[in-house]
């Protein structure tokens, strides 16, 4: 018996050795190879970095779901496609469109787009930049493997190859917020070849694939990715060598990370540890208003919700900007429009936010017919919508509404939403394109009705204001227009304006040309170290 | 004793059948459509549709697990993660030897810490060791491992600088998850020691190794510890295979790709094929950790190596 206990012991003992000497070595390759997240000993700032530091450090809160440009709608991949591809064109965050793989374009028609496209563009593998290359990314974004961002790529027709270097598209119907679109990642260009070499692996594993300044290494999924600088790119080239994305979840060990110097640059930076990051004199914030909204959103199919009266009713009790202020601590503010203020023609910086009226929300729901109003409000997991929704039902309580709380995991939330069973329910809505017609359409088109219009509101002078608003050059026409389109929202009231976000990132102090953006899709392109 | 082991493996085939049904009928009642999940707000019916149809979850539930079930067994296929269209075999695979490890260093830290110590608290009981021990066995056993996890990473990564807060790449990194994961498992190993021991120590054997006058260390470890140890390897086994089946909130916490995290991101995403094999896959390693410290137990304790046969 006695010697069993050692062959225990010892078997114990061998797995300990064997672990740590795989550790070991695993550890000693990953210096040699180079990349390797620097241990904390190092960070320290004692000598421990050298000089010639070229690995950026990325901590996001989530990992990419794909990097086929396609088969996502998610923002972190998105930034991973913006560092691999490139798009025809570009836009900043006023909203300026700059050429991006197109040199330059010409609006043949309101259905037909000219880009010519810039030569000698190399892609990852070699091959340079061609018409056909194009043709192919955009079509294949029509097709079901685009079912993602169809939103955008449904209204391509055709792609005509009319040289190498040359190409028009399409459009079924007019649209002008479709040129925008092509800034998004949906629009990202790859090599056909590369596509086709790397099959059913190229969400996985694009390599080769892309044209953009910075070119894919590995992909852990759950943990990082890795990439390295194109030194082909026909841009201006990136300062730094490496760039490694990990994803941390948890909002702490984010900020951990950014504080120790194991990650370089953050984001996004939870409103508690604003301060942290703030007062800490390596570490530098940034905070920048983000395009998008949060709202609390009507079931407008539902009695007596479907009483505007009603729901104006609702939107009297509630003092918005105070419930804004205490649930996002500081952060963002309360919206006066649904188009969010970078998007062109918004009129949320104009118009005021909704005051409370506690007697008039009484008085409308009398007149309504309405007694004894009980309702619930949705959310998901988020503690600030939670936190809203908290003082949400207590602002109601004080006008007659008896409210309840339902706090769903997402999947649960949008199956309940889609089932029409809700009656108040806090979501939010991004802008990725600088566009109004996306900051509208999206949410209370009668076409986007079974999708992204949780509201199911349907309304047809509203459905035919966008229309005309798609139709329109930009210009005093289609500015006058999406005003009308607001006011008119306002009136009919779908939704209570809740919250507009801040992209808020965080980096170490000798982390310099870096600025979040306000659509989040955050660049590299330009960072460097001090 | 290849009788035994075969006839436990055979064994496994009604509790994965089992698992898997659970998992299955669990998953079909959860709301929300992968559908809708998987290709996103804003696609359209048709995409939906034909995605529904493709991944046969247009089939009546029945059909649906007996396909699933069919297409495991014949071809040892179990599905394609609607995400990634990677095989569900590759994607947990790639996230398990971060697991493995992760389970591993915590389980040999807990038995180097709790059975020293669970031993000296038996032999010195109502020392102030032994209150001390039992108290920090308690505070052990009873913080979550979230909030430890991020004590550690305050004092030994901010404050003190020496270990890393995130990852899994290196040793440095895989000391602080190893400790926050391991310290219900000291815990618990502690006071199952102490206990184990306290019983023997008043066994009839141990005072007649006493009273033929053999020295205090040899009866504590020849003849106490050796018997003691017997429920000890259960719980280590036991404890080794609950941290293998995903220490979800210690991978969390620590930015660790494991089978754990894995499972969640793919329950948010509703990802059913990386779910069905996940939770398969931690029944079959759960199994097979049980079906091993069974074998363990007939080196240690002859009586049981009797039955095996």
């Amino acid at each position: 018996m006695k010697r069993n206990g050692w062959v225990v012991l010892l078997i114990i003992l061998a797995c300990v050795a064997g672990l740590t000497y795989h550790q070991m070595r695993r550890q000693q390759q990953a210096e040699e190879y180079g990349y390797e997240s620097v241990p904390a000993r190092s960070a320290s700032g004692e000598g421990g970095r050298t000089d010639a530091k070229d690995v950026l450090v990325v901590a996001d809160q989530y990992d990419a779901t794909s990097m086929d440009p396609i088969a996502h709608n998610d923002v972190p991949s998105s930034r991973a496609v913006y560092s691999l591809y490139d798009t025809l064109i570009f836009a900043d965050d006023e909203g300026n469109i700059f050429p991006g793989l197109a040199e330059s374009w010409e609006l043949l028609s309101g259905t037909e787009y000219k880009f010519n496209l810039r030569k000698g563009v190399k892609f990852h593998n070699g091959d340079e930049l061609n018409a056909e290359d194009v043709r192919h990314a955009i079509m294949r974004a029509t097709t079901d493997a685009g079912a993602r961002i169809a939103v955008y790529s449904q209204n391509v027709k055709d792609v005509q190859v009319i040289d190498d270097h040359t190409l028009v598209i399409e459009l079924k119907k007019t649209d002008y917020s479709f040129f925008p679109s092509l800034t998004h990642s949906w629009a990202a260009i790859y090599s056909k070849r590369a596509f086709e070499e790397l099959g059913d692996g190229f969400g996985m594993n694009p390599a080769g694939a892309g044209s953009g300044p910075f070119k894919f290494v590995s992909w852990q999924k759950g943990n990082k990715y890795v990439l390295e600088r194109f030194d082909d790119y026909w841009g201006p080239k990136p300062r730094v060598k490496t760039i490694e994305v990990r994803s941390i979840p948890e909002p702490t060990s984010r900020t951990i990370a950014l504080e120790t110097g194991e990650a370089d640059i953050i984001f996004p930076v939870v409103h508690n540890d604003l301060r942290r990051v703030d007062e800490n004199e390596n570490l530098v914030l940034y905070r920048k208003p983000q395009n998008s909204i949060t709202y609390v959103g009507f079931n407008v199919t539902k009695p007596p919700f479907d009483n505007v009266n009603v729901r104006r009713a609702v939107a009297s009790a509630l003092d918005v900007a105070g419930i804004q202020a205490a649930s996002y601590r500081g952060v963002g503010n309360a919206p006066g429009s649904l188009v969010p203020s970078a998007v062109k023609y918004s009129l949320n910086d104009v118009t005021p936010v909704r005051e409370r009226d506690v007697e008039l929300a009484k008085k409308l729901l009398a007149e309504a017919g309405v007694n004894d109003l009980r309702l619930e409000i949705w959310t998901n997991e988020r503690k600030e919508r939670v936190d809203s929704a908290t003082i949400i039902q207590a602002q109601l309580e004080e006008a007659g509404i008896k409210s309840e709380i339902k706090v769903l995991e997402w999947g649960a939330y949008l199956n309940g939403l889609l089932e029409k069973r809700h009656d108040l329910f806090i979501l939010g809505w991004v802008n990725s394109i600088p566009d109004p017609n996306y900051a509208i359409s999206g949410l209370l088109e009668s076409s986007a009705l079974g999708s992204t219009n949780y509201t199911f509101f349907s309304d047809a002078k509203l459905d035919e204001l966008l229309d005309r608003g798609r139709g329109l050059e930009d210009g005093d026409e289609r500015a006058a227009l999406y005003k009308e389109m607001q006011l008119y929202i306002d009136e009919q009231l779908p939704m209570i304006y809740l919250h507009n976000d801040e992209s808020i990132a965080g980096t170490r102090k000798n982390v310099r040309g870096f600025e979040p953006r306000s659509n989040e899709i955050h660049s590299f392109r330009e960072v460097y170290f001090e | 004793m290849i009788r035994y082991i075969v006839r436990r493996i055979l064994f496994l085939i009604p509790v994965l059948a089992g698992v898997a049904f659970c998992v299955f009928t669990l998953l079909y009642l959860t709301p929300g459509d992968p559908a809708k999940m998987v290709l996103g707000e804003m696609a359209t019916e048709r995409a939906i549709q034909e995605f529904r149809e493709r991944e046969g979850l247009d089939k009546p539930f029945l059909m649906q697990f007996a396909n699933y079930v069919y297409k495991a067994v014949t071809r040892g296929d179990i599905g394609r993660s609607y995400v990634t269209k990677r095989p569900v075999m590759d994607e947990i695979l790639a996230a398990f030897p971060a697991t493995l490890k992760l389970a591993a260093f915590a389980i040999v830290i807990a038995i180097i810490i709790g059975l020293p110590c669970g031993i000296l608290s038996a032999i010195k009981q109502y020392s102030i060791f032994d209150t001390a021990a039992m108290i920090f066995a308690m505070i052990g056993l009873s913080m979550p491992v979230f909030w430890l996890g991020l004590l550690l990473i305050l004092l030994f990564s901010v404050h003190l600088r020496w270990l890393p807060p995130s990852g899994f790449d290196t040793f440095q990194a895989m000391i602080l998850p190893s400790l926050a994961l391991s310290a219900q498992s000291i815990s618990m190993i502690t006071r199952m020691t102490r206990s184990s021991m306290l019983e023997v120590i008043r066994a009839d054997y141990i005072r007649t190794a006493r009273s033929k006058g053999q020295k205090e260390s040899v009866v504590i470890w020849r003849h106490a510890l050796h018997n003691a140890l017997i429920p000890v390897v259960t719980l280590c086994g036991l404890q080794f295979g609950q941290l293998l089946s995903g220490a979800i909130l210690t991978e969390s916490i620590f930015a660790i790709p494991g089978v754990g995290r894995l499972m969640v991101d793919s329950i948010k995403a509703r990802d059913y094929p990386v779910v069905q094999g996940g939770v398969l896959f931690v029944a079959v390693a759960f199994s097979l950790v049980n079906l091993l410290v069974d074998l363990l137990y007939a080196y240690i304790d002859p009586r049981i190596k009797a039955q095996y046969k």
